[in-house]
């Protein structure tokens, strides 16, 4: 495309195909304790 | 839903319900919004809006892109999750993280700490070996199919039970022979009493060390005094400095983890002082505290925060480009190997699949919520025992709260947190303000940051 460039794929709907399998870590666990699920990265994928 | 906005030189496009992020130019931009506003808009409608201002060839063609991303589901794609989030919901509940409260003690007197000098509302106490252990046992029983497990030990400061720790971690290398689960392991300290034999330990048994400093000297000691009144910086910082290196060197995760407050808005040049020690794992997260609080963070600090992003997003982008990058836990957003929907429409796992323990054994929702009688749920002995407290926090997530369904970081940051909601409204599914403008103005900052790596050829 020349007027678009896109960084990435529909993840989200097709993360309802294989999702849900509980495997990934517990956001509270990383480095916050007071305030971000969305900038883990899925056990899956890893 | 779609969010367009301008950042650091960059058209950026989000599309919410998909997760695709596009970077487009300004005639691709206009068009979007024209869309945005109307979305039955003809063709021909759009093409004779812009055609003064842009070639007409070139509307015609970026209008094709448009259409075309939008019938591949990548733009103005429609929320398409509500019913299998709250199936995903109603499944049985297992618990599969436990935050260990090892020590309601503490050797530091930190201004803003919710756990009031490491004492929770209560008294000061260390968890026995016996209650952690069976804490170890509740969390393997009530984790179902799910193999991998995590224990935090927290507190007050964790060091002060050293001991404890080392015996529950080899108890926990102990129940992973005798079944199929993994526990990861991570602490978070102060400091103070970190020596060579804690570092040897945590670098042979810790997935992850969070280390408590906030940030320049003054800054620092000002908020995290010890009981003396004496600042902590000039303690703790060689030993971080030595166990992050050890850590780096290992290839082990670590993260230099800091609070800024009303007093450090400029928290920009604190997260920098971190990398200028030679730490390259950083966090900084903003406080919360009551309203009325000298050092809480006001609705009026929240433009220079904001801007104090925007400085930290560019200085990033900036020692990058040197060779001498950091990641900053914030900024950190994962396009293409993010969680699944169902996790970030849920949440956190608060009160369902994560759970605090008291050294007496007490269950609590998390640790935000340890002292809350109101929020008690069971023990290590009985189990939950209140799980209607669980079934409302099961009901907690992204669509119950009307805010979040009106937001483009929804899938972000998954309805914020229940306790800072407790704390502000006296309801767990209601929103934090500030903390939501904050993780709005971070999604930005974070995707204008891929937006420019894409640009330098740099991986995504």
């Amino acid at each position: 495309m020349k007027h678009i460039k896109t960084l990435n794929t529909r993840s989200l709907q097709e993360s309802m195909k294989k999702g849900g399998c509980g495997e990934c870590q517990t956001s509270c666990q990383s480095a916050c304790k007071t305030s971000t699920v969305g900038n883990q990265t899925c056990e899956q994928k890893k | 839903m779609v969010h367009q906005y301008r950042s650091n030189g960059y058209n950026i496009v989000l599309d919410v319900d998909s997760g695709s992020v596009h970077i487009v130019d300004d005639l691709v931009y206009d068009i979007i919004n024209s869309v945005k506003q109307d979305p039955s808009c003809s063709d021909e409608s759009v093409i004779e809006a812009y055609s003064g201002q842009y070639p007409e060839s070139d509307v015609r063609e970026a209008l094709e892109e448009v259409r075309t991303l939008q019938k591949q589901g990548q733009l103005f794609a429609e929320d398409i999750y509500h019913g299998a989030v709250l199936d995903f919901r109603k499944r049985q509940t297992v618990v599969k993280a436990l935050c260990l409260h090892i020590a309601h003690d503490c050797n530091l007197a930190c201004q803003y700490c919710f756990a009031e000098e490491g004492e929770y509302h209560g008294r000061r106490a260390l968890m026995s070996f016996e209650v952690g252990k069976k804490a170890l046992d509740f969390l393997v029983a009530s984790s179902g199919n799910r193999r991998n497990l995590e224990v935090d030990f927290f507190g007050g400061e964790p060091l002060m039970n050293f001991q404890v720790v080392k015996d529950l971690v080899a108890y926990g290398r102990v129940l992973e022979k005798n079944s199929d689960k993994h526990f990861r392991f991570t602490i978070t300290t102060n400091g103070v009493l970190l020596n060579d034999e804690i570092m040897e330990f945590c670098n042979a048994e810790m997935d992850n060390v969070v280390m408590s400093l906030d940030g320049r000297k003054e800054v620092h000691d000002r908020m995290r005094p010890s009981r003396n009144g004496k600042g902590s910086y000039d303690l703790i910082v060689p030993k971080f400095q030595k166990f992050a290196a050890q850590r780096k060197a290992l290839g082990k995760q670590y993260y230099i983890r800091g609070t800024f407050t009303h007093y450090n808005l400029d928290f920009a040049q604190d997260v920098l002082h971190f990398a200028d020690l030679g730490f390259d794992q950083l966090s900084m997260e903003p406080v919360v505290a009551p309203a009325d609080a000298p050092y809480a963070i006001r609705p009026e600090d929240i433009p220079v925060i904001c801007e104090q992003y925007d400085v930290l997003a560019k200085e990033m982008l900036k020692r990058e480009k040197e060779g001498r990058g950091f990641t900053f836990f914030h900024f950190m957003i994962d396009l293409s190997g993010g969680p699944c929907v169902y996790k970030r429409l849920s949440g956190c796992g608060s009160g369902t699949e994560y759970l605090a323990v008291t050294p007496w054994g007490d269950l609590y929702p998390c640790h935000q919520f340890v002292g809350n009688e109101q929020f008690l749920l069971g023990n290590v002995d009985e189990g939950i025992v209140r799980t209607d407290i669980v079934d409302t926090f099961k009901c907690c997530n992204v669509y119950s709260r009307e805010e979040c369904t009106k937001c483009f970081a929804r899938y972000y940051c998954s309805g914020g947190c229940a306790a800072n909601s407790y704390n502000f409204h006296g309801r767990i599914d209601d929103v934090y303000e500030i903390g939501c403008e904050l993780e709005r103005k971070r999604v930005e900052s974070a995707i204008m940051i891929k937006a420019a790596l894409a640009d330098a050829g740099g991986e995504v």
